[in-house]
């Protein structure tokens, strides 16, 4: 048993390195491949997502950025994936953290979230996911709103049953109030007190749901 | 064959007064006489000739008119189907129910939704959304500007989760999304946008 696991460990580093070189090949400037799959490489061996790292190669081969930058670029997202881990950790998150959080966790400083407050919603919402809530804050503190009562609401509203992508309705409803003419206090005051009731998103027409479609690839990064 | 006493003729044409009738003749005569004064104050009788001529020069009724007296009046319907067609038609009936009930389209999963992308541009020849949704292939997801005012549109069903991406216009300009309510630097010196996809259940 151990013995097959361990061959298994093995292999999955080569697989994994394959895999992503193959879908890098043609779609980045040839020099710039072996950088990036050893990038990718060390991401896997340090346990980090690299789906992430893969998708920023894949954008900058699409926009026809140079190699160098391309690399620059995946070592940035190495780097923020590597600061996401460790937020995680010293918010208390049990080793070893879910690739899923780490992402998420990159993501929310990604768009501005202050550590500190990163740390408060990890700390405070101690089951995953969390990425509907670091993104509703993030969409509160996009539009102005302080960080801290921000996440102080969010967390309210998952203290109040909301969950996933409820969270994101606690801070649509607060951006209305903002745009009935309310301070971002205020908003974020009579949200509170709404809660847990806070209106869902319209449902697609049966139209909009019959001329959709397909993309031929979708990864979630 | 019946015939008629010939004092009964004679008494009706006037040639012999009624005294002059046998009294069992006389009933007889009195009641033929009161049918013929009867006939004669009805005048002349119409002939079938001259009531179908008179139905023929009458005008014929108006198309509404023609209508209205077949809708009011009785009418016997009698279908005639094989039991293999009838079988054909309910099945095809049923298919019918089941695609309206659908209202067609993609059938989504509980973990999938749809993304909406809406973008003006008047001048376009082609425009595409490329994504982490599509590995940033920049072909494969076309928008098409149906009304052909400059606003080019598509809906896309996805898996939940969060996605960056950006319009590419003409094949070669890579534009941000400014309607997009997230954005976020791409590490290339521009900005893309930000989509969440939440799970749809129909």
């Amino acid at each position: 048993m151990k013995l097959s696991v361990a061959l298994l460990a093995l292999l999955a580093g080569p697989l994994a390195a394959q895999s992503a070189r193959a879908r890098l090949e043609g779609r980045l400037p040839s020099a710039a491949i072996p950088a990036v799959d050893s990038l990718v490489q060390l991401a896997f061996q340090e346990g980090l997502p690299t789906e992430p790292l893969i998708q920023k190669a894949l954008e900058g081969g699409a926009k026809q950025v140079t190699g160098p930058r391309i690399v620059a670029a995946v070592q940035v997202s190495l780097a923020q994936l590597r600061d996401a881990r460790a937020l995680l950790a010293r918010a208390g998150d049990r080793p070893p953290p879910l690739p899923s959080e780490v992402t998420t966790v990159a993501w929310a400083l990604r768009r501005g979230l202050p550590a500190p407050v990163v740390e408060r919603v990890v700390a405070a919402l101690p089951h995953a996911p969390r990425a509907a809530a670091m993104h509703a804050i993030a969409d509160l503190v996009a539009h102005h709103f302080d960080p801290d009562s921000a996440a102080g609401l969010i967390i309210d509203a998952v203290h109040h049953g909301l969950q996933r992508e409820r969270l994101l309705d606690v801070s649509t409803a607060a951006l209305h109030e903002l745009q009935r003419g309310h301070t971002q206090a205020e908003a974020i005051g009579l949200v509170r007190q709404a809660l847990p009731n806070v209106p869902g998103p319209p449902k697609p027409t049966r139209g909009t749901v019959a001329g959709a479609r397909r993309p031929g690839a979708a990864a979630s990064p | 064959m019946n015939t008629i006493d010939p004092r009964i003729h004679q008494a009706l044409d006037g040639d012999l007064p009624l005294e002059g009738v046998p009294a069992e003749l006389r009933p007889v005569v009195r009641r033929i006489a009161a049918a013929a004064d009867l006939l004669a104050a009805v005048g002349p009788a119409v002939s079938l000739e001259s009531r179908v001529m008179a139905e023929i020069r009458r005008p014929a009724p108006s198309r509404s008119r023609r209508l209205t007296r077949w809708l009011a009046s009785p009418h016997a319907i009698t279908f005639r189907i094989r039991p293999a067609w009838s079988l054909a038609l309910a099945t095809a009936a049923a298919v019918l129910m089941l695609f309206v009930a659908r209202g067609g389209g993609p059938e989504l999963s509980e973990h999938e939704g749809l993304a909406q992308f809406v973008g003006r541009f008047p001048d376009a020849q082609s425009v595409h959304v490329v994504g982490s949704f599509n590995d940033w292939r920049p072909r494969s997801l076309p928008l098409e500007d149906q009304n052909h005012d400059g606003v080019w549109r598509t809906t896309v069903v996805l898996p939940a989760g969060i996605y960056e991406y950006m319009f590419v216009v003409d094949g070669e300009r890579w534009v941000t999304d400014h309607l997009a309510e997230r954005l976020v630097a791409d590490e290339f010196g521009r900005e893309n946008s930000v989509v969440i996809v939440r799970p749809v259940r129909r």
